[in-house]
């Protein structure tokens, strides 16, 4: 059961960091566009966010993963 | 050979006939599937908001100048991001509570979710799109777009970008409080919950499509008119 | 006294099936749709109120026809258990009339529905025909000629689009020793949305008509009467019935196949139904972008396409073929696999290069959706782009060319016995060559810019739709007849069928090409007599009318043939495929036993077995 518990917390701090991650990303995207106006900048932020979703978020593992449901 | 094993068959039919129970997949067999399903569904909706993303660099493209956007509202487009990127945390932090058997905090965070979408939905809609034609500003910031539907292709492709993206957001708030209404009633359980994880997936995809579109309507180009 | 009371109950379960009620539902939504937003909306936005007025009434459709029920049901918090076999009381064939879950049924539904979808669209192309076969004009006028030509093609499309969901739903199940599709809701909701599309399209041709043939090209289709929007949105709704039906053909593939069935151990079709699948769930999507382009800037005055107002027309073209060039893969590799899955039961050999096979499949679907501009080259693309693509077109020769060389391979030395299916196969590859060798000539740029929009194409693309889909899948029909209804149909009626339309297809073929190598345009109502092509013009619209007849044939046969003696044999064509191990018709589950498969499916005249029944633990 503490088990179960300390998972839990691990499982929504990981939550926190990636949406915090999520956020910096964009400010900095901001900031590409307003001081580099580079495409391939925000093209890089971009795949980096969405890939942050895809994993952390949709956990896209458990598509070959068995176990965890 | 065949016709000995076909004939095993057919006593076993009879044997066994419309037991329909014994014919449903396992469990884990279909949550299988219906992962699979709704991943291969973003796939098939990656060709969707791919081409209206093709379409926006082919229409906005300038020649001499490049890749252009319309002038918009900054602050609007930040906040909006902003207020999808939160909903997508709570989703985030429902289903894992749900994953942990924590039943409150799953229909905390799934209204939450719910309600911030339609705050996306409405900075859209009414602030950005501007449908009910309303002035007015808050320190300087003005609250409502100025896309008019003539302005060409700007006007085009970004009421066909967002409405499109829109329409899936929309959606997808229809989808948490359904969920959120059967898990109230008691629906869902750690081991079987695969309707909070669908909603969640699709979910977060909305926002995916978004991470995309933001960039491409208020970021790329220079501003042009 | 007694039939008198079947007779009119039956019409009263028709009356009241799920294909009347959804028509009601939707003309009634559409109707409070359009004038709910008509209120709302300002006038200029009629054609707006209209378009979602439309699709409120394809809501109306889905609700009425009871397909929706279960997903209502669920958001309600009940369960919803699936529902197998006929209404308490009902006949068997009362389940066709409504949304049935079984697979099977719902495979039997997409046949019914293509084959009458068909007999429209040819009875469309038989009227224009006749227009065609002097100069001047006779019968129609020219927009009654142009809503004809292009309803011909959007309403075969769909009926082409019908006669794969037909084949991908009925087969692939049985064929991979599942008990149903992964998702049988999804499924019969597939089969459903289809019908209000074609209505709508029907509905196109009675509102005025539209005349930018089956592409909808702007800038024509922005100024077109009000048909050209039904006509939009119709084929926008038919995409949806794709997309679903090709994600759980999918599924269905890849988690419900029996133990030991790997992927190089799956009849061959199934790699068929798989990179058709492919090619259905992600393309289809491209087109509904460029269709709902189109809708918006025709209702709406939003700028996409219009030159005038700063659009480019070129971007729908690009969105549109992105779809079009990969949907004929979409068509004929079924078909195609139909081919490869008849040929070696009917030469009783081994299919020759049986991994060849399955990979062609795929690379036909992958080289497929590089090669979209070549339907573009006089559109005004760079010189560069052209070049592009011409090569890349020239590659699909590859794979195609691997699928016909082991066709032969498989032939070659085999003892053939020449039934009704094994007959359409040979007619299939004939005729699949003719548009075969036809292609790389309208592929190639110089010639292209000669023949584009020639009736050169016609022919070509009818050659390949007969060699690839219409051939193979009336192949399939005499086939699975004897598996579907568990009746044999009368094989002299399927042998004159083929003898007229065969050498009834020859002609057709030729006819369009030679005519539009002598300056026939695609689209024309008219031609100048000067051209010399009346001869021409005279056989191609006999030789349809012959095709036209012996379609007619088989659906008599089929029809007539339910009510002879059911078959003695279980298995017909001394098969090796699973679903011909287990009696016809196939039992509401398949496999009752479920069976392990132990060998290749393909090793005609070898003693080795495919599948093994496995013993039940505790009998
Ligand atoms: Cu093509």
């Amino acid at each position: 059961m503490e088990k179960n518990a300390d998972w839990k917390k691990a499982a929504q701090r990981l939550g926190m960091y990636v949406f915090i991650g999520l956020m910096v990303l964009t400010l900095i995207e901001y900031a590409v566009s307003i001081y580099l106006n580079s495409t391939v900048g925000l093209f890089i932020t971009m795949l980096l966010k969405s890939a942050l979703i895809v994993y952390y978020f949709m956990h896209v593992y458990r598509l070959w993963r068995e176990d965890s449901h | 050979m065949s016709a000995t094993t076909a004939e095993h068959a057919v006593e076993h039919a009879v044997e066994h006939a419309h037991d329909a129970h014994s014919h449903v997949p396992p469990y884990h067999v279909q949550l299988k599937s219906n992962r699979m399903g709704l991943w291969l569904f973003f796939i098939s909706e990656i060709f969707l908001f791919g081409a209206l993303f093709a379409a926006r660099f082919y229409l906005w493209h300038v020649p001499g100048v490049g890749q252009t956007r319309p002038e918009l509202s900054q602050e609007l487009g930040l906040l909006a991001t902003t207020v999808l990127l939160v909903s997508s945390y709570f989703v985030f932090r429902g289903e894992t509570a749900m994953e942990h058997g924590d039943r409150s905090r799953f229909l905390n965070s799934y209204m939450m979710a719910a309600l911030l979408g339609l705050v996306f939905f409405v900075a859209v809609v009414v602030m950005e799109w501007n449908v009910f034609g309303l002035e007015g500003s808050i320190a300087g910031i003005e609250l409502f777009g100025h896309l008019g539907i003539d302005d060409g292709v700007y006007a085009g492709v970004f009421y066909a970008m967002t409405g499109m993206h829109a329409l899936h957001v929309i959606t997808g708030v229809l989808l948490l409080l359904f969920v959120w209404n059967r898990g109230r009633k008691g629906d869902y359980s750690p081991e079987r919950h695969w309707g909070v994880e669908g909603c969640a997936l699709y979910w977060h995809y909305v926002d995916v499509v978004w991470v995309f579109f933001y960039p491409a309507l208020y970021l790329i180009g220079t501003p042009w008119h | 006294m007694n039939f008198i009371r079947n007779l009119l109950l039956g019409l009263w379960y028709i009356l009241t099936s799920s294909y009347i009620k959804g028509l009601i539902g939707q003309a009634l939504f559409t109707f409070l749709g359009f004038q709910f937003l008509n209120l709302l909306l300002p006038d200029n936005l009629s054609e707006f109120s209209l378009m979602i007025g439309a699709i409120i009434g394809v809501i109306g459709f889905l609700l009425f026809a009871g397909v929706l029920t279960d997903w209502l049901l669920w958001i309600g918090g009940k369960e919803t258990p699936l529902k197998h076999g006929a209404r308490e009381g009902r006949p068997e064939w009362t389940r066709y009339l409504g949304p049935d879950v079984n697979h099977k049924v719902i495979g039997i539904q997409y046949g019914y529905t293509s084959l009458f979808v068909l007999l429209v669209g040819g009875l469309f192309a038989l009227i224009f025909r006749l227009e065609l076969a002097q100069p001047g004009m006779q019968l129609l006028d020219y927009q009654q000629y142009n809503t004809l030509f292009s309803a011909h093609g959007i309403v075969m499309i769909v009926s082409i689009l019908l006669g794969v969901g037909a084949m991908l739903n009925y087969l692939v199940p049985l064929m991979i020793g599942a008990s149903d599709m992964s998702f049988p809701r999804l499924n019969a909701f597939s089969y459903w949305v289809s019908i209000p599309a074609i209505v709508l399209v029907l509905t196109g041709m009675a509102v005025g008509g539209w005349d930018t043939g089956w592409v909808g090209y702007p800038t024509l289709s922005l100024v077109g009467p009000l048909g050209t929007m039904f006509f939009l949105l119709g084929f926008y709704i038919n995409g949806i019935s794709s997309i679903a039906g090709s994600i759980n053909v999918l599924v269905t593939t890849a988690t419900l196949r029996a133990p030991g069935m790997s992927l190089f151990r799956m009849p061959i079709f199934v790699w068929a139904a798989l990179a058709t699948s492919l090619i259905q769930f992600t393309a289809t999507q491209t087109i509904a972008v460029a269709l709902t382009l189109n809708l918006l800037e025709r209702a709406t005055g939003l700028v996409f396409f219009n030159p005038a107002q700063g659009g480019d027309p070129l971007l729908y073209q690009h969105l549109f073929w992105f779809y079009s060039h990969p949907v004929v893969y979409v068509f004929v590799l079924p078909g195609l696999g139909i081919i490869s899955e008849l040929l070696p039961v009917f030469a009783r050999k081994p299919l020759f290069g049986y991994k060849w096979i399955a990979l062609s499949s795929l690379g036909i679907a992958l080289v497929g959706f590089l090669v979209w501009a070549h339907h573009m080259f006089v559109a005004g693309m760079s010189d560069t782009l052209r070049i592009v693509f011409m090569i890349s077109t020239l590659f699909v020769a590859i794979p195609t060319g691997v699928k016909f060389f082991s066709w032969v391979a498989t032939l070659w030395e085999g003892k053939i016995e020449l039934s009704t299916p094994m007959l359409f196969v040979l007619g299939a590859i004939s005729v699949f060559l003719i548009g075969g060798i036809t292609g790389p000539i309208l592929g190639t740029v110089p010639t292209d810019l000669h023949l584009h929009d020639s009736y050169w194409v016609v022919g070509h693309f009818h050659a390949t739709m007969f060699g690839g889909f219409i051939f193979p899948f009336f192949a399939g029909l005499y086939y699975w007849y004897p598996k579907i209804t568990g009746h044999m149909y009368k094989e002299a009626l399927g042998k004159l069928h083929f003898w007229l339309m065969v050498p009834g297809f020859w002609v057709m073929s030729f006819g369009q090409m030679s005519a539009g190598i002598m300056g026939m345009n695609r689209r024309y109502a008219d031609y100048d007599p000067a051209l010399g092509i009346e001869t021409q013009q005279v056989l191609v619209t006999l030789a349809a009318f012959v095709i036209g007849w012996s379609v007619l044939i088989m659906i008599y046969n089929f029809i007539a043939s339910a009510r002879t003696e059911p078959v003695v044999s279980m298995n017909p064509w001394g098969s090796r495929s699973p679903e011909w191990q287990i009696p016809s018709p196939a039992p509401e589950f398949n496999y009752d036993v479920p069976f392990e498969v132990v060998g290749d499916p393909y090793d005609y005249g070898l003693d080795k077995p495919y599948i093994r029944f496995q013993v039940v633990a505790g009998d």
